[in-house]
């Protein structure tokens, strides 16, 4: 059978597809749950969330909400570190604690058969965790260990020195969660349980569940593990304080390294309903996905890279634009040039074809973003992180079909400001300094990395 | 359990060309999953790292798709796609909404059997420069990123396919024409060397005219060479010591273990988590909790066609001592040989097994991609309640006999230290 082979086949109708709706409740303690019912496999997941983050850490105690999050399931109700993790795993559940700049998120995963148990082990986690000397010590001591282990990682001292240098050191977002080595020497026991008992209360929490179960018997569940937790407080929001960024070039010296690490970028806005989406659409264009100007250019015509990427990054009382590849050594220069090069273009805007396609991938791959258990319960997570409408989820492919041409090159114009780029590389300095002529791209800072948060 | 028992259908083309389907309708979407039976395994010394350039090249153009379309289109779809490498094979996959199924498989079969057509010079020169920047970032550039490579280098003899690394040495990388492009297609992507997987959404009889269509008249090349591996084992120790820019000295433990789905394996697999899979598993309890002389300590059994190895790796916290952390590693492992261990320890690793399996099954892609490494090794895909049983039906016994028959032979030792440090 001769078949035509030269031109795309066409679609075959449409897809069928609604958007779980979410049950909410709340405890009578005031805690909010947000529900959705998944019935195709026995499982059942939790995100816990708390409203603390990193940036809520003094300035001398940077890394304070990390070492807490650390400590929490070293020991809670009736058992020791050990034993706490034991009983976990004998349920089969898996139970982990991140923290990042603006939230903590205790996560579990555990088949239905196992949900009571797993529960109450999570229930005791939020509410009576131990949170012992010897076991803060031991926690303590790994995250300065973890302080000499990132100083040999080029990628690691790239986000962290480009969100320093971004921010500025008097921002609450310019820190790694992990803190650094002096002001996570700083801190004590009293400090960890003083932060527990400020921000672990139900008003400052609330609880995604996504799985196998019913509306009632979870509600049942829920009211007889956490109504007791009480605790009354109110929350301190920390002052931001956000420049503008200079356009300065740091280098962080590696010597003999066989790459550049290179961040670029500038603040930007935070995550706004009114720009959000057109936002996400020149990001697309500019180097959010493999066929992106960015990625064309740097691997698939010049093949300095193996990939770039650009983002906006938000968080939730400021936002950034940033730029992120690694290349080899001799082009970190030429690198540069490009990643400027597309950068300055797209302030002239995108074309009708780019805006087609990055609505078309945007609006049919939504679907696919409801797939796993994780995957809902952190959608549902982000929008009340995020404060997004109600109606978010539902209205999402409308609101990205509406966006046009013009409100997509207005913000182009308006949120990229090659001015203000600001740049960090980790790599060889003595290869790189001879690549860069005068000024091009501001002035020229080489440092050790030991000496960027001194700076 | 009845839940991993999954229906499918597997057939082939006249061609030779495998086909497996898993339907489950529920989902709006559909994975394609073409594992090529083609991995590093295949290479010849000299030009290591082939078989992962067509991961690369792949993604090209073909006769009727230009360069860079293939991510174009499925991106445009709302679908995800990705290819990758290993020992034994190459597999590319999209996950797509379904009603633009049959993009996937013009795709796909385009590559299959008009990839030759557009390939040129100016492509390969320029994924070369992107799989030196792939190798430079991922092992050069990072720390401890050549351990793997010189451990297998020692591990395996010199004529053994797993003696090097998936992404090949650097001067192999450089050394690649478009005659060595041309002869690896030639031989390892032919139609009868392939398996697809489509599973989720899907009509059965238009599927299955859609990949006659696409895929039917898709011809095979010539015959793959069968891969000569010859047992081999260790006589005697080996230690190696490498200087490298880290700040923590690491330690890496290996021995010669079983192949992929071979007798011991999945006891081996078991034997890892207890030492290394949880807060009190074995290793971690002593060295990370109780004497608090490691960062971080991990296990692993690697197993694939010809052979397999397990690997011990740990990270000393500053100042100790990785001769102290070696003595402890191999005292735990001596225990095991002896000491039985308890019934709450082994049950724990099974119920974690057992559970994991059930969560993988959340992702259709994770699916498609078992049922074909299930076909790939056992030859029956829906492999999921057996795999499972050869893990509920290890015994403690059986960890016992393991330990004394894998772990009191000859191990290859490599110790990573921070550049200055005593290497030669």
């Amino acid at each position: 059978m001769q078949i035509d082979r030269k031109s795309r086949p066409l679609s075959s109708g449409r897809i069928n597809f609604n958007v779980p709706s979410i049950q909410t409740f709340e405890l009578n303690n005031g805690l909010k749950i947000y529900f959705i019912e998944k019935k195709e496999l026995p499982l059942i997941r939790i995100n816990f969330l708390v409203k603390n983050g990193s940036r809520f850490d003094p300035q001398n105690l940077k890394g304070l909400t990390n070492l807490l999050s650390m400590c929490l399931d070293e020991g809670a109700g009736k058992y020791d570190a050990l034993q706490l993790a034991d009983e976990f795993e004998i349920l089969g559940a898996q139970f982990s604690i991140s923290s990042d700049p603006d939230i903590t998120v205790l996560s579990l995963q555990v088949l239905q058969e196992n949900f009571i148990p797993a529960l109450s082990l999570l229930g005791s986690v939020v509410t009576e965790p131990h949170l012992k000397e010897s076991d803060f010590q031991r926690e303590k001591r790994k995250v300065l260990a973890r302080f000499e282990q990132v100083k040999s990682e080029p990628d690691y001292i790239a986000e962290v020195s480009f969100e320093y240098f971004l921010f500025g050191s008097e921002s609450p977002y310019a820190y790694p969660v992990i803190g650094i080595e002096p002001t996570v020497q700083n801190i004590q026991i009293e400090l960890i349980r003083n932060l527990y008992q400020k921000k672990f209360f139900p008003f400052n929490s609330f609880v995604v569940v996504v799985g196998n179960i019913d509306s009632k018997s979870l509600q049942s569940e829920l009211n007889s593990i956490f109504s007791n937790w009480k605790v009354v407080s109110t929350i301190e929001e920390p002052l931001i304080n956000l420049k503008k960024s200079q356009r300065k070039i740091f280098i962080i010296n590696k010597k003999d390294a066989v790459q550049t690490e290179i961040r670029t970028g500038h603040l930007s806005s935070k995550r706004s309903e009114k720009d959000y989406f057109q936002k996400q659409i020149m990001n697309l264009v500019l180097g959010g996905q493999f066929t992106s100007r960015l990625n064309l250019n740097l691997r698939e015509k010049n093949g300095y890279t193996y990939g770039i990427h650009s983002n906006f990054n938000y968080f939730k009382e400021a936002g950034s634009f940033e730029v992120s590849t690694s290349v080899d050594v001799e082009n970190t220069v030429n690198a540069l040039r490009e990643i400027y090069s597309e950068i300055n273009k797209i302030k002239d805007g995108i074309t009708e074809d780019e805006l087609t396609f990055s609505k078309a991938s945007l609006t049919k791959r939504f679907p696919a973003n409801f797939e796993t258990y994780r995957q809902i319960a952190s959608n549902i997570s982000s929008k009340i992180i995020n404060n997004l409408s109600e109606d978010y989820f539902e209205t999402y492919i409308e609101r990205v079909n509406s966006v046009t041409l013009n409100d997509v090159n207005k913000i182009a114009f308006e949120s990229i400001r090659p001015s203000e780029l600001m740049i960090v590389l980790v790599g060889d300095s003595n290869k790189i300094i001879g690549q860069i002529t005068n000024d091009e791209f501001g002035e020229i800072v080489v440092l050790d990395f030991e000496d960027v948060f001194k700076k | 359990m009845n839940l991993l028992n999954l229906p499918y259908e597997k057939y082939k083309l006249s061609s030779g060309l495998e086909i497996i389907l898993f339907q489950n309708n529920t989902l709006p979407f559909t994975a394609v999953n073409i594992w090529y039976k083609a991995g590093s395994a295949n290479e010849v010394k000299g030009k290591t790292g082939l078989a992962h350039l067509f991961e690369h090249m792949m993604f090209q153009g073909s006769k009727n798709v230009p360069k860079e379309m293939h991510f174009k289109y499925i991106q445009e779809a709302g679908g995800t796609l990705n290819a990758s490498t290993s020992f034994d094979r190459t597999n590319y996959f999209e996950k797509i909404p379904s009603n633009d199924l049959e993009l996937a498989l013009w795709l796909e079969s385009d590559r299959m059997g008009f990839f030759l057509e557009a390939l040129d010079q100016v492509k390969l020169d320029n994924q070369k420069s992107v799989v030196l920047n792939e190798r430079l970032e991922r092992y050069d550039n990072q720390p401890y990123g050549l351990a793997w490579e010189k451990l297998i280098a020692n591990l395996y003899p010199e004529n053994h396919p797993y003696n090097w690394p998936t992404i090949g040495h650097y001067n192999d990388i450089e050394s690649y024409t478009l005659d060595d492009v041309r002869s690896f297609f030639q031989q390892y992507y032919s139609p009868a060397n392939a398996t697809i997987v489509i599973a989720g959404n899907f009509e059965v009889d238009k599927i299955k005219s859609l990949i006659e269509k696409y895929f039917g008249e898709i011809k095979n090349n010539s015959t793959p060479t069968a891969i000569n591996s010859k047992p081999f084992q260790l006589n005697q120790n080996k230690f190696l010591l490498f200087e490298d820019k880290v700040n923590l000295e690491r330690i890496y433990i290996a021995w010669h273990s079983q192949s992929a789905f071979g007798p011991d394996d999945a006891a081996l697999d078991i034997l890892s988590d207890l030492l290394t899979g949880s807060k009190n598993a074995r290793l971690t309890k002593k060295l990370v909790y109780e004497l608090e002389l490691v960062q971080d300590v991990n296990t692993m059994q690697f197993s694939g066609k010809y052979g397999g190895h397990f690997m011990i790796v740990a990270t000393a916290k500053p100042d100790k001592s990785l001769e102290e952390i070696k003595k402890i590693i191999l005292n735990e492992i001596s225990i095991l040989a002896e000491e039985t261990i308890s019934t709450r320890e082994l049950e724990r690793s099974k119920i974690v097994i057992k559970s994991n399996f059930i969560y993988s099954l959340q992702n259709i892609d994770t699916i498609a991609d078992t049922l074909n490494l299930y076909n790939f090794y056992l030859g029956q895909p829906n492999s999921f309640n057996f795999d499972l049983n050869r893990y509920n039906s290890v015994s403690d016994e059986d960890i016992k006999r393991i330990v004394k028959k894998y772990f009191q032979t000859c191990f290859v030792e490599l110790r990573i230290v921070p550049e200055g440090k005593n290497a030669n």
